[in-house]
């Protein structure tokens, strides 16, 4: 009882993602109708004219009679090419202004969900949506559309014609006929299971290989190429086994159909040639039956596949909608969103934040003053990188409350409060166009002047120089790798471009070797003025100079202080100073 | 063009034809020749059947219905029911032998592919990500199915049906044929300008659908990024323009096709047309009968079918051309090392590791390693120790011949390590990395692995011989409690024991160890502490150590230093000497001999 409420919850309003885009192009698709409707109506003449022309023939009719049928039936058929080549026009047509509508109303949902929604989520399965889902669900509404709706006319129209040209061999010949689509819908089904069946365990093949290839060191330590072979035959020989499952069905429709065709033919020869021979119809009215024959049975296929398409489109519209039905996380909060300058004061308020139930920061009670800069130090898994990510509202905070400028966070629009704070991470990502375009996303154009001087500040522009376009150089798959030091140091100048009021360097250099990390911070301090700064660091050198030096531990502040306060209360921080200072000695043995 | 299309042009084009992968390709069928001989055989009779039906149509027309004969065309009919029947099953088998050579061809080349993979050193793998290698045992080996199986058998049945109707046209009446065929130019012609079109807009939406694909893909994986910068609305907008550069290619072929399927139409009308017309001369002149007209237009009706299908398969060609250009160069890439030269190291196992002078680097000229020489007694434990980048990973990777070394040699038992061959070498060591490796399936399949010689009963000794019994009790089916994907639900210190546990199970001469570092519960801490204690009783072991306990515990210690190997000794002498190790030790494993605070 519950599932199928749930099942209907699932389905409910399944067609409002698309029945508003059907209702925008209706005039493509009323204009595709009329032409669907036109060009089977034409191409069941020629049939007719077929007869006719035999029957002229049996009734040593003119030539010029029969020439002019003939040139009839031509010049019908043109106009049927017209109104088909018209049809594609529209509803093709719409299919695809939909598929782009539909595409871009997914991708723009996408770009509004929280990062919470992309780490249970992963990218081949969000790709998948985007890709085949969509094409399933267009495929649906565009050569699904059209031929069922071919499909139902034709059917109709030609029995119009048959039982004009005769009631009795209709009859006979409809018989057969009825096994088709029947035929075609039961081992469609089946079909579908069995795709289904192929696909769960490719899943699992895939799945299979994925593990081997990402073990491939514990399965080489442990000698077990061999064994993992054997294993793998057995699951691709299943795979074969499963698929040999689907060929026979499929060996067996199509003959099927076939033969089906062909006992129609033979049925109609059988009986219609019995009323030639009475003389009940004229040898032309058997021909035209053959011919109706051959054009109802593309139809009665093409019934069995709509429906097959039907299934598989709708399938994945659900799979879409589970996306588009996801709100955003993190919105504003209305109209009475709070925006301006920001100053830069920074207060925790015994705040504490869980992740999946485990409590990551833990009663954080910190106010940081406009302009001053923090330190902030601990353990990896420590709450370093939550605790600043907070800040940019990348998750729902918690118990507790942060303030900005005395506004709580919850209250300040987005757009207005990541616009004036600068991140750059330890693994910062990078997308691949050019140098100047990564200096420069934040920003709304691309001003030489500005990526030259936040590349400067990084220490960033020595390399820049070296590469092979400057600043034009690609980066990415198709350009060039930067250095994991190199990455960091563009990402900080992203960061500074955007002329923030507050600074957020999350171990952003810590690729970068000791000297050019002196480098980086001079020439930050200079720019720093007036704006807050929170540098997390694994190395002390980046954070001895910070007016505040905070110590985490799981999640709470264990000391804060100035680097001399810490240094005197000789605790944790002054254990990884001394430890930093050894291991500078050692380095240089 | 921009720089962007020309990197995703690569991807998409690819021959359409190559004769060298083609002929390489077809090697995988060779030893199936005898049953795709028959799947053509099979197809010529059903094409032969399909023929036979117009034919009889004929007969029964001309020499039953048209001179009265009901009696006749009773037995016609009956020869047309045998035809349809025989046709039925010839058909049925022809499909299924067709789909079963493309399966087992397909299952070939995956296997082959994948035992391949599993030769190839490790160098390869640190060079192409997992997802590439996953695609080429995967889909690339899925797309050349298709060219198998309805590809080759096809392709040839449609040549000889195609002669066989010419042949029945002509054979009927070769002045209406002729006729017939005056529309052939026309449609080979429309069908040509067709291809050459589809071709190209096919390449252009392949080519713009991969843009987007790519830029869908960095930007969610950026995701972070685009909204801490508040730059939605602007990659939306670079979205847009790239989703409607897609939809006018797509546009485009719409077009081309809405003029292809009338225009075949059209074509097939005029023949129509041209064969009541002429043909009713001939009828009139007594050259020719009303069945033999109605055959006519049932095998020129016929005709077109296969012409029509030409552009599907070109298609699949391309397709299977791309898909195999990868598979085959990833078969090309040699295994990992040649066998040894000699059949060596015949004697009993003993154990003893020597290093001499032993140089490596990942890249040439930089130097991971430097002159590194030391022996390890059998029974032996040794202890390696230094700051991370000193190259204590890359020296046990060589112990493994994960990677060869350039220069100095490493010996086992007296034997250079190249002249052991590598699966009896692995065969005396087991491995335990610093982040364990689980496999999804149960606790025992990852103790055993694949090894169906270690029972369950030993699967069970080992496990509680490192402790991990407390835990199987409150498992819900004890060993063979489900495990995740790399063991997701499992904590740090479980998965440390069950691999602790599988080399167990394994026995080696030799233990190779690699010591987490990640921060336990002080309880996991002195369980791990015990089962490692279990792990290297009575044998030759050489750990990456981070704990002290272990380090004291080592019968030498190794310290290297940037690729060196600096100081050797036992803990005490080392403390002794205030040298590297001292500063190692008051860095991280002084604080570890504190008493435990609270």
């Amino acid at each position: 009882m519950r599932q199928s409420t749930e099942k209907n919850r699932k389905t409910q309003g399944r067609f409002s993602t698309v029945t508003k885009y059907l209702k925008e192009y209706r005039g493509y698709l009323i204009a595709g109708a009329f032409c669907i409707l036109a060009t089977n109506a034409l191409s069941m003449t020629i049939p007719y004219i077929t007869k006719i022309v035999f029957d002229l023939l049996e009734r040593h009719g003119s030539d010029s009679e029969r020439l002019r049928w003939v040139l009839i039936l031509f010049g019908l058929s043109i106009l049927a090419g017209i109104f088909r080549f018209l049809m594609r026009r529209t509803v093709i047509w719409a299919s695809r202004k939909i598929e782009y509508r539909l595409r871009g109303e997914i991708f723009g949902h996408l770009l509004k969900l929280s990062p919470s929604y992309y780490d249970t989520h992963r990218t081949g399965d969000i790709m998948v949506r985007l890709t085949n889902d969509l094409e399933a669900v267009r495929m649906m509404i565009g050569p699904g559309i059209m031929h069922i709706s071919s499909t139902i006319l034709t059917f109709i129209i030609a029995v119009i014609f048959m039982v004009n040209l005769s009631p009795t061999l209709t009859l006979y010949s409809l018989v057969p006929m009825i096994f088709v689509p029947l035929a075609v819908y039961r081992i469609g089904n089946l079909v579908h299971i069995r795709a289904m069946r192929i696909q769960d365990h490719f899943s699992e093949l895939t799945a299979t290989v994925q593990e081997n290839i990402a073990g491939i060191r514990v399965v080489k330590a442990f000698r077990q190429e061999e064994s993992e072979t054997e294993n793998f035959r057995d699951m691709s020989s299943r795979y074969l086994d499963l698929n040999m499952d689907m060929a026979r069905l499929q060996a067996t429709l199509n003959p099927l159909i076939m033969a089906l065709a062909a006992t129609l033919g033979l049925v109609v020869l059988y009986f219609g040639g019995r009323d030639v021979i009475n003389h009940d119809i004229p040898l032309g009215t058997l021909v035209a039956f053959f011919a109706y024959l051959s054009m109802l049975f593309w139809p009665a296929i093409a019934f069995g596949w709509v429906v097959s398409l039907y299934q598989r489109g709708t399938a994945s519209l659900d799979r879409i909608n589970t996306v588009l039905r996801t709100e955003p996380e993190i919105r504003d909060n209305g109209k009475e969103a709070h925006r301006g300058k920001i100053k830069g004061k920074i207060e925790f308020r015994h705040l504490s934040f869980s992740y999946e139930d485990n409590l990551v920061l833990n009663d954080i009670d910190l106010t940081v003053e406009a302009g001053e800069t923090i330190g902030l130090v601990g353990m990896t898994g420590s709450g370093k990188t939550t605790l600043v990510s907070l800040l940019a509202r990348l998750y729902p905070s918690a118990r507790g409350k942060l303030l900005i400028d005395g506004v709580d966070i919850n209250d300040w629009e987005l757009e207005s409060l990541r616009n004036q704070i600068g991140f750059a991470t330890q693994e910062p990502f990078l997308f691949s166009r050019n140098i100047a375009e990564n200096v420069a996303f934040g920003a709304e154009l691309t001003d030489p002047d500005e990526v030259s001087q936040a590349a400067d500040t990084a220490a960033l522009v020595k390399d820049i120089e070296m590469f092979p376009s400057g600043y034009e150089t690609m980066l990415g798959e198709r350009g060039i790798t930067l250095s994991g030091g190199q990455k960091q140091r563009t990402a900080i100048a992203r960061a500074l471009l955007i002329d923030p009021a507050i600074l957020v360097l999350d171990d952003a250099t810590s690729s970068v070797d000791t000297e050019t990390e002196d480098e980086i911070n001079e020439k930050i301090k200079a720019v720093l003025s007036g704006r807050t700064a929170i540098v997390i660091s694994h190395r002390v050198s980046s954070v001895k100079e910070a007016d505040k030096i905070i110590y985490l531990e799981n999640g709470r502040i264990v000391e804060m202080g100035n680097h001399d306060q810490l240094i005197a209360k000789d605790g944790r921080y002054a254990e990884l100073y001394r430890a930093q200072l050894m291991a500078q000695e050692l380095d240089k043995l | 063009m921009s720089a962007a299309d020309a990197y995703h042009e690569e991807e998409a084009l690819g021959k359409a034809y190559d004769a060298r992968l083609m002929k390489r390709l077809l090697t995988y069928i060779r030893p199936y020749r005898k049953w795709v001989a028959l799947a053509v055989v099979l197809l010529l009779i059903t094409s032969s059947f399909q023929i036979a039906l117009a034919f009889l149509t004929q007969v029964a027309i001309d020499d039953y219905i048209t001179p009265g004969k009901l009696s006749g065309l009773f037995t016609m009919a009956m020869i047309y029911l045998g035809v349809i029947v025989v046709g039925f099953f010839a058909s049925y088998a022809q499909l299924y032998i067709t789909a079963w050579l493309g399966q087992k061809v397909q299952h070939d080349i995956r296997m082959q592919v994948f035992s391949h993979l599993q030769r190839l050193h490790l160098g390869y793998f640190d060079k192409n990500p997992v997802g590439r290698l996953v695609t080429r045992v995967t889909s690339d080996v899925n797309v050349l199915n298709e060219m198998f199986s309805s590809g080759v058998v096809t392709v040839i049945g449609d040549i000889f049906m195609l002669a066989l109707i010419i042949g029945a046209l002509l054979y009927y009446n070769w002045k209406l044929a002729l006729i017939t065929f005056i529309v052939v130019p026309l449609l080979v012609g429309a069908t040509f300008l067709f291809r050459a079109r589809v071709r190209d807009v096919y390449r252009l939406v392949r080519l713009k659908l991969a843009r987007l694909n790519a830029f869908v893909q960095e930007h969610i994986t950026g995701i972070k990024v685009v909204q801490l910068f508040v730059k939605e609305k602007r990659t939306f907008e670079q979205f847009d323009e790239i989703n409607r550069d897609l939809r006018g290619a797509h546009f485009r072929s719409i077009y081309y096709y809405a003029v292809f399927f009338p225009t075949v139409e059209v074509i097939g009308a005029l023949s129509l047309a041209l064969l009541l017309y002429y043909g009713g001369f001939q009828i009139e002149a007594g050259l020719l009968t009303f069945g033999e007209l109605v055959a006519f237009i049932q095998l020129v009706e016929r005709f077109y079918r296969p012409i029509r299908d030409l552009s599907e398969k070109y298609n699949i060609l391309q397709a299977s051309m791309a898909s195999s250009e990868r598979i085959f160069r990833l078969l090309d890439t040699p295994p990992a090392f040649d066998g040894p030269k000699e059949d060596v190291a015949t004697g009993e196992f003993k154990g003893r590791i020597e290093f001499e002078n032993v140089w490596f680097a990942y890249n040439e000229n930089e130097w991971v390693l430097k002159d590194v020489s030391f022996t390890v007694e059998p029974g032996e434990k040794v202890a390696i120790v230094g700051a991370t980048g000193a190259g204590k990973t890359s020296l046990m990777s060589l112990l493994y011949r994960f990677y060869d070394y350039q220069k100095g040699s490493i010996r086992i038992d007296g034997v250079d390590i190249k002249n052991w061959p590598v699966d009896r070498l692995r065969s005396h060591l087991a491995l335990v990395l610093q982040d364990v490796y689980l496999f999804s399936g149960d606790y025992a399949a990852n103790v055993r692995l694949r090894n169906e010689t270690i029972t369950d009963d030993q699967v069970r000794t080992a496990l509680s011989r490192v402790g991990f019994d407390r835990f199987l009790t409150e498992a819900p089916d004890g060993i063979h409690t489900r495990v995740r994907e790399r063991g997701a639900t499992l904590s740090t210190g479980q998965k440390q024991l069950l691999s602790f546990a599988r080399s167990l199970a394994h026995n080696p001469d030799i233990l190779i160890l690699d010591e987490a570092t990640s921060s336990v519960d002080t309880e996991t801490e002195l369980l791990i502490q015990s089962a490692l204690d279990e792990l290297l009783k009575g044998r030759t072991s050489i750990v990456i150590a981070h704990r002290l306990s272990t380090i004291e515990k080592a019968d030498k210690i190794i310290v290297l230093h940037h690729g060196q190997l600096r100081e050797m000794g036992k803990h005490h002498e080392l403390l002794q000497q205030r040298g590297i190790y001292y500063r190692l030790y008051q860095m991280q494993y002084k604080k570890q001999a504190a008493p435990p605070t609270g």
